[in-house]
């Protein structure tokens, strides 16, 4: 039993590779509606029998990937070798291994079995979390020293500074709220939002910091100085084509998504919800997976009104293939709305099933994932949204921002919060 | 590579190419850099990428003929350069053009100003890192360039003036279509201002960075809104007014420290004034002829040519061979949208040019730009030089 779970829940470290596809998507779709145009949404794929699909933008995303495999895989002469061909490896790797460390919902017992919601419920999670997140800029350092180009360089020596600043103020930011838990274990962590309050509400001058410096750690806009397309051309990666490109962009992807599980797993409660805590969701899992299929049916329906008008807006339009393009939005309709019933009908249906032990334990666990999930993707949004709002930062003001700004005031957020936890504890106000 | 400093230090430099091809130069330009790090110890600054020969080109055709290579001058503002050229061409004919066809060339002009202004703001934001802002701009820019089209039936290199004249009359509804362009123009730069003005990352950037003082300014020849960003009041159109420019309201724009934040603000605050000349022109517009009557240059009416032997030979004489102006020389500038663009024309009497010369604005600005450079940021490199507008198709000609 132990065994097949902990291979089971090896499937947890696929999440954030399967989460790249979506950020992508997120990140052009994202784009397109904050710019004010249409976006991605000329890849298409014939199904046979359907027709023509193209997904939202989605298609887009396959034909990517499928271009970037197939092109050269140039490798310059001047390069080193296997440094360059190590280090688009490196922040990927590092990415795929954090999740292990993530409780993705809250221990349960089956047959007996204590199963933790990490994969790794190791005791020192967290340092391992940030020792893990610091190995990613070994990736960028090393190839931008391989490439042997002196944009490269630059670009390797802003991410190494940066990344050198910015984790001094990343672990302060968390000292505060450390102190309050009294634990480095991850599902511990959650356990005490759950108990008391989420981390945003205690520390909220530390969730700021942490997400400034999460923003620092995983490189994008307004950090981006190491890639800094206009400044030094491509930066750390200018000399890199092909699918090791696509390495290093899927490394930045999923370190966002692991920076978002972070955010959402330390300071937004993690698998908590004010109000369904373990024990609820475990009492009345059929109706809280109700509740949860109703929001899904919601925003299937939403979906599928969306589309109902894009068929419109298409069909007032002259286009060559607007035959195609409305089987295809009346395809959609079809799923979408279908997708709603389907969801409505299944709420329904389990209202009548009996959710016995296992079945409770398991549906609670999937619920729970499902939360840590949705919180992830607001975040991930919000890496999204800012990167599309800010201009960058130039190289000095970011050693500015994070040496004599953010460093100053997570020291004196742990000195206060030390002081304040303190004489709680005296007035007895809590336990400490 | 080891230098000597003046003061006795050896530093330890990495010299650095930007350009020719860098995704910052738009265009072919080369920035030999010295680099202590992240700054800029010393540089030096190359053009010529994109010489096409401009002025032996002109020689060979009319003068009519000139009109579509000036399109590729700037071809971020074509218009603006076909009416710099033709009112230094009249000037040389001394043939004054109708009030519709001036009050047309402003329009255009300041559409084409702005157009420039939203060009240079959009792509000195993104050097910044702020890509959104592109958009906003370059969505009203698409509705200008579709008046463009109409007008004239050409997207990127229109030519609209032609010496004495325009290539035709504005088409019915033209007036309509302007106003709502420049709504959406103004909807875009609010949309910008609001993103950038008090946003922390942009003010750093740019404020205090490659700061050029109005003397130096001056002493290096610069015109336009890069000199006016220095705080030095020179407009051509207040200093020596064309086209009925003294008779509009609309203020100079003047900045005062001269940094990037000031070229910026002032091109932002031009277009507000711009739009402002535009409804003016817009509402004194009224029928009439929009070319002189003047021989020497203009087509006699059809009706006078099928009926008149000496507007047939006139007809005859201005296709077959073209214009001749007079024996002499003349220099004449317009305030174009990077500044003063003059056209320095020698004729020998023949319907082909002597020479032509022209002044390219942004020539001007580059040359002093290595010297404003020294001592900042590779970061400001590109930031200054999104905000000083080198077009390289005019720098190189």
């Amino acid at each position: 039993m132990e065994i097949i779970l902990f291979i089971a829940k090896f499937g947890l470290a696929f999440i954030p590779l399967s989460c790249i596809a979506i950020m992508i998507f997120l990140e052009r779709k994202g784009a397109s509606i904050i710019q004010d145009r249409v976006g991605p949404n000329r890849a298409a794929i014939k199904i046979p029998g359907i027709g023509s699909v193209r997904g939202f933008g989605m298609i887009h995303n396959i034909s990517d990937s499928v271009k970037l495999f197939f092109k050269e895989d140039f490798l310059p002469k001047h390069a080193h070798k296997w440094y360059y061909i190590l280090a688009p490896m490196l922040p990927l790797m590092t990415a795929i291994l954090t999740p292990a460390l993530i409780p993705w919902f809250a221990p349960i017992s089956l047959e007996g079995v204590e199963v933790s919601g990490a994969i790794i419920n190791a005791n020192s999670g967290l340092l391992m979390l940030f020792a893990l997140g610091a190995l990613s800029v070994y990736g960028v350092v090393i190839g931008s020293w391989a490439s042997h180009n002196k944009y490269s360089l630059l670009g390797g020596m802003r991410a190494s500074a940066m990344m050198i600043s910015y984790e001094v103020s990343m672990g302060l930011s968390v000292v505060g709220l450390l102190l309050l838990i009294g634990s480095f274990n991850m599902t511990d962590i959650v356990e005490w939002q759950a108990a008391n309050a989420w981390g945003v509400v205690v520390q909220p001058v530390g969730c700021l910091l942490f997400i400034v410096s999460m923003f620092a750690e995983t490189g994008r806009t307004p950090f981006c100085v190491s890639e800094g397309e206009s400044e030094i051309v491509g930066g750390f990666h200018t000399e890199y084509s092909s699918i090791r490109f696509a390495l290093f962009f899927m490394g930045e992807y999923a370190h966002i998504v692991i920076a978002s599980a972070l955010i959402a797993t330390l300071f937004f409660g993690g698998y908590h919800l004010p109000g369904l805590n373990t024990e609820v969701i475990h009492a009345h899992t059929a109706g809280v997976l109700a509740g949860l299929l109703a929001v899904k049916a919601l925003m299937l329906a939403l979906f599928c009104l969306m589309t109902t008008r894009q068929k419109k807006l298409y069909g007032a339009l002259k286009a060559s293939d607007k035959a195609v393009r409305l089987k295809e939005y009346s395809l959609f309709q079809i799923i979408f709305g279908g997708g709603a019933l389907v969801a409505v009908l299944i709420a329904a249906v389990l209202m009548f099933i009996p959710m016995d032990g296992l079945l409770s334990e398991l549906l609670t666990a999937a619920i729970q994932i499902s939360i840590v999930m949705a919180k992830t993707m607001f975040f991930c949004w919000v890496f999204v949204w800012v990167r599309w709002t800010v201009p960058r930062f130039r190289y000095d003001h970011i050693m500015a921002l994070g040496w004599k700004v953010m460093l100053n005031v997570a020291l004196v957020n742990l000195v206060i919060t030390a002081i304040v936890y303190k004489l709680l504890i005296e007035t007895g106000v809590i336990s400490g | 590579m080891k230098v000597q400093h003046s003061n006795g230090d050896t530093l330890d430099l990495m010299t650095v190419n930007m350009g020719p091809s860098h995704p910052a130069t738009h265009g072919a330009l080369r920035i030999f850099a010295a680099l202590d790090g992240e700054d800029v110890t010393a540089a030096a600054c190359e053009m010529g990428y994109l010489h096409r020969g401009f002025e032996k080109m002109v020689e060979q055709g009319t003068f009519n003929m000139v009109l579509p290579y000036t399109d590729r001058l700037n071809y971020c503002s074509s218009m603006m350069n076909n009416v710099g050229f033709c009112k230094a061409a009249e000037k040389m004919f001394g043939v004054t053009v109708p009030e519709r066809c001036q009050l047309l060339r402003v329009i255009v002009s300041e559409l084409s100003r702005i157009i420039d202004h939203l060009v240079c703001l959009a792509a000195n934001l993104v050097d910044l890192g702020a890509l959104t802002n592109y958009w906003y701009l370059f969505n009203p820019r698409e509705e200008v360039y579709k008046i463009w089209e109409k007008l004239c039936g050409a997207r990127l290199t229109n030519t609209f003036s032609r010496i004495g004249g325009l290539y035709r009359d504005a088409y019915p509804g033209f007036e309509g279509e302007v106003l709502n362009v420049l709504k959406s123009i103004e909807t875009g730069v609010a949309d910008v201002r609001a993103l950038i003005d008090t946003n922390r990352i942009f003010i750093d950037r740019t404020r205090d960075v490659c700061p050029v003082s109005g003397e130096d300014a001056t002493a290096w020849g610069w015109t336009g809104p890069c000199l006016r960003a220095s705080g030095v009041d020179y407009d051509l159109r207040k200093a020596e007014p064309y086209y009925g420019y003294d008779t509009f309201e609309w203020d100079t724009v003047i900045g005062t420290t001269g940094d990037t934040y000031d070229r910026i603000m002032v091109r932002a605050y031009e277009i507000v004034e711009s739009v402002s000349i535009v409804r003016q022109a817009v509402d004194r517009l009224r029928p009439g002829p929009v070319d002189s009557d003047d021989t020497r240059v203009s087509l006699p009416p059809k009706q006078l040519v099928y009926h008149d032997m000496e507007a047939l030979i006139n007809q005859f004489k201005l296709v077959y061979e073209g214009v001749r102006p007079p024996v002499g020389e003349c220099y004449d500038g317009c305030e174009a949208a990077n500044g003063e663009l003059g056209f320095f024309i020698v004729s020998d009497g023949g319907t082909n040019p002597y020479k032509i010369k022209v002044r390219p604005p942004c020539l001007t600005q580059f040359a002093a730009f290595a010297d404003m450079i020294e001592g900042y940021q590779v970061a400001d490199v590109f930031a200054t030089l999104g905000s000083i507008n080198i077009i390289a198709g005019e720098l190189d000609r």
